[in-house]
């Protein structure tokens, strides 16, 4: 990682936060207003998705239904929930919005996501051993795991997690690699099972029985229309959120390297361990902002909307600082992440020697 | 129809599957409250009718709950949601009107003082005039008419006279025959609020004996004292009602203490508006585990949390520096400056975060 000294990191820190400080000072009804709006957004989409999916028997209103249900999802999961989830909005105090009762329309249960992604992965990000986001725990993304021959079969295991995408973050505090290795027992984590198991069934019972039993006559038309818009959802948000930290330059850490730490500290850990990719402002929103993966690092109980404004002073600072601020277009980051993937399921060696033409 | 999502079992599990969430009839409220902001479920919609000026600085706000409210006994209060700036805000005011009055024509009267460095009733007075819509609680609050006629004795204070306002109207509506005496204390004839009403109440209802005392104007007695109980007749059979501000309650407990008057005789609401903290109030104060019932005293800059945890509480947690907002929690009243930015929260309920919040004054977290 780059090394600033003591005094940089102190610098850093008071820059970082006087950008923190403004916006926070700054932030109200436009915030809310633009929160609502997407609250509408997904409610009109929702309802709608689901009101025209029995007539799905149409092809053009079937596709417009599981767009229109995909990307209800998609919003609520991405911009309105997870942000929601950061206590983004907690200063509305509208109970509806409160980040720690705030319950999303996903497989993962809310409690369960804000210790492990809130606290954990955003606290220890990228710690190996530490963040179980970085790779979830499935996947080999840097040579601080051993190689085994199952890596191997990595890019299976990786298209296997985007298509359950849901499923794989509800199970993810599970911790399944632990229990496996005997580290823990599973009855410690019969209390996650029991959730897990409720909050699933609620969401299958919603999306792949009661809507479809409800339109009889036209079930498998509307049963397959929910599965669709919950894979395309999946495929989605997982992208997206392997482009945040998964991509060619973002940087890893030991757990000795973050004892004691300071502020300053953090935050280029969090600068250098995240990347962002570019796009129009749908794509900003749809990625619910984690299109900003640098800026929410930083910061991530500003209002997500945002970060698309502080994004040039955020640049500036790393810039100041000789620190890389990762950037791409969306494609450019996904095929990157694709290569790490590819190039970690091969043994050391074989990468190495591989990978040396091109780094020269 | 979705009055009965929220109240029917089966609809409500039904609800809570489909919508994630416990009070699933809010979840359209977003759509609805587009549509008309009276069909919201997530709170009782209630429409500003009208408002009135008062006295200084004094306003009535007039306002008509959606049937789903339950109604009130003189001397109740209600919680107000307003939204200024993106932000909710809730904060108690007593109902002034009758319940007769609500009865008739379905509203009810809020008398409001603006406060000097109050964030909320000042935006109330500068921005709203009518028309909007805001939330109301159902009411609370045990400042009630006795269950039976028998003499009264009414000593208020400035805005305090709200609840009294209240009593007095419904009393004369049922023409209550055993003496009621109104010592009503206010800085000068320009900040009597009420006064409408009270010189007709006077006028019609002959129990009803008014006595207003302007405490900063020349020529006029000064502060409460035992001559001011001289004209009022039967003073040990009274039943009492202090309503005012904290230092007029003081001095008319003691006045009337001094006068032999049974502390059991004497009933007391706490007219004390919240109001923000001075700015130079130290940190720290008592501060109020409300689940628990728990009350502890903090010093200095602790924060909340590691004050709830030497308290035995065991608050969730992650980060303890602010970011992950795991330690969010309801604080129900009083003022707390956030560690990072040193910025004072305002003094109704709200959402801090428990690791970065240091109460000033006393505070009351729902813990
Ligand atoms: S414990 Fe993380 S914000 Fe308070």
């Amino acid at each position: 990682m780059k090394q600033l000294n003591e005094q940089q990191l102190n610098e850093l820190a008071e820059d970082l936060d006087a950008i923190h400080d403004e916006v926070m000072a700054d932030v109200g009804e436009r915030d809310a207003k633009y929160i609502r709006r997407m609250i509408r957004l997904h409610r009109t989409l929702e309802v709608g998705g689901r009101a025209m999916m029995p007539f799905g028997f149409i092809p053009p209103v079937f596709a417009a239904a599981v767009g229109s249900l995909s990307i209800a999802k998609i919003i609520e999961n991405m911009e309105i929930g997870h942000n929601v989830m950061h206590g983004q909005y907690d200063w509305m105090n509208d109970p509806s919005l409160h980040s720690q009762t705030y319950e999303w329309d996903t497989v993962c249960t809310g409690d369960s996501w804000r210790r492990t992604h809130n606290y954990e992965h955003h606290t220890f990000t990228n710690v190996i051993g530490k963040d179980r986001d970085y790779g979830y725990a499935l996947l080999r993304l840097s040579d601080d795991n051993k190689w085994n021959p199952l890596h191997l079969f990595q890019f299976a295991n990786y298209a296997l997690l985007s298509v359950f995408f849901q499923w794989g973050v509800g199970l993810h505090e599970l911790e399944f690699e632990r229990v496996r290795r005997r580290e823990i027992k599973l009855s410690e984590k019969a209390g996650l099972l029991k959730d897990f198991f409720r909050k699933g069934g609620r969401q299958a019972f919603k999306d792949y029985l009661f809507f479809p039993l409800l339109t009889f006559p036209v079930f498998p038309i509307v049963l397959a229309g929910n599965v669709s818009a919950n894979l395309i959802r999946n495929l989605w948000s997982s992208s997206v959120i392997f482009c945040g930290h998964f991509t060619e330059d973002a940087e890893t850490f030991t757990e000795a390297s973050i004892e004691n730490e300071t502020r300053g500290h953090w935050y280029l850990r969090q600068l250098t361990g995240s990347s962002n990719f570019t796009g129009s402002k749908w794509v900003h929103i749809l990625s619910g902002h984690l299109s900003h993966q640098i800026e929410h690092h930083v910061f991530p109980d500003i209002p997500a909307h945002r970060y698309r404004e502080i994004a040039p002073r955020v640049e500036a600072i790393c810039h100041k600082y000789g620190i890389k601020y990762n950037t791409g277009s969306f494609g450019r980051q996904y095929w990157t992440v694709l290569k790490r993937i590819g190039q970690f399921s091969l043994p050391d060696r074989v990468r190495t020697r591989l990978s040396a033409p091109a780094a020269a | 129809m979705l009055s009965t999502v929220n109240t029917r079992a089966p609809l409500r599990w039904l609800g809570k599957q489909l919508f994630n969430r416990d009070d699933p009839g809010a979840f359209f409220d977003p759509l609805l409250a587009a549509l008309n902001p009276m069909w919201v479920r997530g709170f009782v919609p209630a429409r500003l009718v009208e408002v009135t000026d008062e006295a200084r600085d004094t306003r009535s706000f007039h306002l008509r709950p959606s049937p789903r409210w339950r109604g009130f006994n003189a001397g109740q209060h209600i919680n107000v949601i307003v939204e200024a700036d993106g932000v909710r805000h809730h904060r108690t005011f007593t109902i002034a009107s009758t319940p007769r009055q609500w009865a008739s024509d379905g509203t009810v009267t809020l008398t409001i003082k603006r406060l000097a460095g109050g964030r909320i009733t000042n935006w109330m007075h500068d921005n709203l005039c009518g028309g909007e819509v805001m939330g109301v609680s159902q009411a609370f609050g045990d400042f009630n008419l006795p269950e039976t006629d028998r003499p009264l004795l009414y000593i208020a204070g400035g805005s305090g006279i709200t609840p009294v306002l209240s009593h007095l109207a419904t009393l004369a509506d049922r023409d209550v025959r055993a003496p009621v005496t109104l010592l009503y204390y206010v800085r000068s004839q320009a900040d009597i609020i009420g006064a409408g009403v009270l010189y007709a109440l006077a006028a019609r209802w002959p129990a009803l004996t008014l006595k207003i005392f302007k405490t900063e104007e020349e020529g006029e007695p000064a502060l409460m004292n035992e001559a001011h109980l001289d004209s009022v007749t039967g003073l040990d059979a009274r039943q009492i009602y202090l309503c005012g501000p904290k230092g007029l309650m003081t001095l008319a407990a003691d006045v009337l203490n001094r006068a032999g008057v049974a502390e059991s005789q004497i009933q007391t609401t706490f007219f004390s508006a919240p109001f923000a903290v001075a700015a130079d109030t130290p940190l720290g104060g008592a501060v109020t585990f409300g689940k628990t019932d728990k009350t502890v005293e903090s010093e200095g800059d602790a924060p909340l949390l590691e004050i709830a945890e030497a308290a035995e509480l065991k608050p969730a947690y992650g980060c303890r520096m602010g970011i992950c907002h795991q330690c969010s929690c309801r604080k129900n009243s009083g003022t707390v400056v956030n560690r990072l930015t040193g910025k004072a929260s305002g003094p109704g309920e709200e959402t801090i975060q428990l690791c970065i919040s240091v109460p000033q004054g006393p505070v009351t977290v729902d813990l």
